[in-house]
């Protein structure tokens, strides 16, 4: 029993950094339906200018905040200058287009911090918490704690302000939205910022749980979290997180009671599957709403 | 206009017979590594090493009267791009030998193609069997995954007592030979000693906490852990955070300074490998070397580099001895190679296989730097 336990906080853990990747996807998704892969070389980004400030500094939350700013606006630029452009075209086109842009962010990364995987000495102002047999991690602690506060501040954003309601304006139909009034550039805008400020802080927090920044490392996130944001429901961020929590811990379970050496990543796709066989609008996805 | 013309002829029939005359002055030898993609720092560590021989070789005069100099070429780890490498040394290069700096799965795939062009290839590190049985031209100064894994079992059982091991590899060529050959020794060779857990991770894992959670609730004495660096270095982290207090165990994979960086210093300390590289040797080749890397390149080396770098110098003792520069002799003088002042140990010489017959050494990390733990030389464990 506290076998399973502890796996369970494992899986909780990859699940709960998956949804951080995933709900800046699922919220830029809402709002312009094009599939953001390039979110995961923002997320790349993040760790790096996060890594690149901390051991400037040796101040974490200095580092987050400026990696958090970096982002945002690299996402706003990669709006305006990329994604705006092509809004004309068939959805493919700023697809293959974000595709380019993932590539070209690995390379660049590549090229300015070398191909080396770099440690993130953090140490974590954080202890081990013990439960009888069980004990969890000051990583896994810190990975709780932050997606908890990220998730509660989303949450507020969106369902509690106003920026929250005219970003569910926009993401309905963004010319009415417009005619209302709301200016629509702007929130577009804005939902890239947070969208991609939470990237930067996945970034971080995924180089120091497993303590590697490399400029690889948004290759797997890029396109597990579409599969994520299929399975929750396009557009669903409530729905992306929970996906993404339940993609984590199944394939800890996997891994922890069946003894073929599983590949992880295997699993969304199978999930996405099934999802499409099953419930196509996703688990949380409402399909009417979308038409 | 005539006169020209044959003045340009001239010039150019004597630009030829110079690039020819140039060209013989140095004896050529090639060298494949992985200096980009995700085993670049293990490429790196190569070309610094082979540097550093290819210095102090041409600083004492050479080799038959002449330079040596070093063809270098970047095959990713990846066995397309080293195929189409290793057909550019043989036909464009024209090298006279070659050092195989990269992993298995490219030194694999170019070894066939050097023992066809009569090409003398040591590999230096890549643990594949098939490597060497590409035929009687092909070399290996690294160990056999299976001998490795059986000094390892050694370690575990005789010089650390352990009773209850648990085994945790990748799940690639490497990882199940190694785990193979350790099971194997534990089977045979010993009793009393149990294997309570084994299983592989995929190559790409990152997060280790299911594998390393069934462990913990097992208890062993001693766990045996398969995996480069960048495997390794999160295991150990991710162990010791989790309170698993039990022996680490690893191998070769994990000799690299970076495994300190990515373990962090307090998980990394104490972790014993078995590797071919003995930091702690006091014959002047080993210590003359390690200083010279670290005043060059500011960081310590790994037992990657002293491979290929033993690589090179055995091909240039061959040479040396052969007197020629022919294939078929530098082969013969390779495979006569007896009792060779290595980097990574005094080479007894090479079985009819091309495989390196050395003692495996054992090294353990204290205060963040592998050390000395000891060393295994039975001869039915090194000779493979």
């Amino acid at each position: 029993m506290d076998l399973f336990i502890e796996q369970l906080m494992n899986g909780l853990a990859i699940g709960a950094i998956y949804a951080l990747i995933t709900s800046g996807l699922s919220l830029i998704y809402g709002i312009l339906r094009i599939l953001h892969v390039a979110h995961a070389g923002i997320y790349t980004i993040g760790a790096y200018v996060g890594l690149g400030v901390y051991s400037m500094t040796g101040n974490l939350l200095f580092a987050i905040l400026a990696s958090m700013a970096v982002c945002s606006i690299l996402g706003i630029l990669v709006e305006r200058i990329v994604y705006s452009p092509l809004l004309k075209f068939p959805p493919y086109v700023p697809l293959i287009a974000s595709i380019a842009l993932l590539l070209g962010i690995e390379e660049v990364m590549r090229l300015i911090a070398g191909p080396q995987i770099h440690g993130f000495p953090v140490s974590l102002p954080l202890a081990t918490i013990r439960v009888g047999n069980i004990s969890l991690s000051s990583a896994l602690v810190m990975v709780y704690i932050v997606s908890i506060v990220i998730f509660f501040v989303l949450w507020i954003i969106t369902s509690k302000t106003d920026l929250g309601l005219a970003m569910r304006a926009v993401s309905q139909d963004m010319s009415i939205a417009s005619a209302m009034g709301i200016n629509s550039r702007q929130i577009v805008s804005l939902t890239f910022a947070i969208g991609s400020s939470i990237a930067a802080i996945a970034g971080i927090l995924v180089g120091i749980y497993f303590n590697q920044v490399y400029p690889t490392m948004g290759a797997v996130p890029a396109y597990k979290t579409l599969a994520l944001i299929v399975v929750g429901g396009l557009g669903s961020v409530p729905g992306a997180i929970l996906a993404s929590l339940l993609l984590g811990i199944a394939e800890t379970l996997l891994i922890g009671y069946a003894n073929i050496p599983f590949p992880r990543d295997a699993l969304a796709f199978v999930a996405m599957i099934l999802v499409l066989m099953i419930r196509p609008e996703g688990l949380l996805g409402n399909i009417k709403k979308k038409i | 206009m005539k006169v020209v013309k044959v003045l340009l002829s001239v010039l150019v029939v004597l630009a030829l017979f110079a690039g020819t005359a140039l060209a013989g002055e140095t004896i050529k030898i090639g060298v494949l590594a992985p200096l980009t993609g995700f085993a670049a720092a293990d490429g790196e560590s190569v070309l610094n090493s082979v540097n550093i021989a290819v210095d102090k070789i041409n600083a004492s005069g050479g080799v038959l009267g002449k330079k040596v100099e070093l063809v270098v070429y970047d095959d990713r780890a990846d066995a397309k791009e080293a195929v189409s490498l290793a057909h550019k040394l043989i036909g464009q290069d024209r090298v006279v030998a070659v050092v195989g700096g990269s992993y298995s799965m490219p030194t694999r795939a170019v070894a066939t193609f050097f023992q066809e062009a009569q090409i003398p290839f040591v590999a230096a590190y890549a643990v594949h069997p098939d490597i060497t049985k590409a035929g009687d031209f092909c070399f290996r100064n690294g160990f056999l995954a299976e001998v490795e894994g059986k000094a390892a079992a050694k370690v575990a059982t005789d010089m650390l007592g352990a009773k209850r091991i648990a085994v945790l590899y990748s799940d690639i060529d490497f990882g199940r030979t190694l785990s193979k050959g350790f099971k194997e020794y534990i089977d045979t060779k010993t009793t009393g000693v149990e294997i309570v857990y084994s299983k592989a991770y995929p190559f790409k894992e990152k997060d280790y906490k299911p594998y390393l959670s069934e462990i913990k609730e097992l208890n062993p004495d001693l766990i045996m852990v398969n995996g480069y660096y960048f495997q390794t270095g999160p295991i150990l982290k991710q162990a010791r955070e989790m309170g698993i207090e039990s022996i680490i165990l690893g191998e070769e994979g994990a000799d690299s300074p970076k495994l300190v960086e990515l373990a962090g210093p307090s998980a990394a300390e104490g972790f014993i490998i078995v590797t071919n590289l003995n930091r702690d040797d006091e014959r002047p080749v080993v210590q003359e070397f390690i200083k010279e890397y670290e005043g060059r390149y500011g960081i310590a080396p790994d037992m990657v580099g002293a491979s290929a770098y033993d690589a090179l110098t055995i091909i240039v003792d061959a040479i040396q001895r052969a007197g020629s520069t022919d294939g078929k002799a530098i082969r013969d003088a390779i495979a006569s190679t007896k009792d060779f002042d290595g980097l990574t140990g005094v080479i007894k010489g090479f079985n009819e296989i091309g495989e390196v017959v050395k003692p495996v050494q054992v090294q353990i990390i204290k205060f963040g730097k592998y050390r000395y733990f000891g060393v295994v030389d039975d001869p039915d464990i090194i000779n493979p």
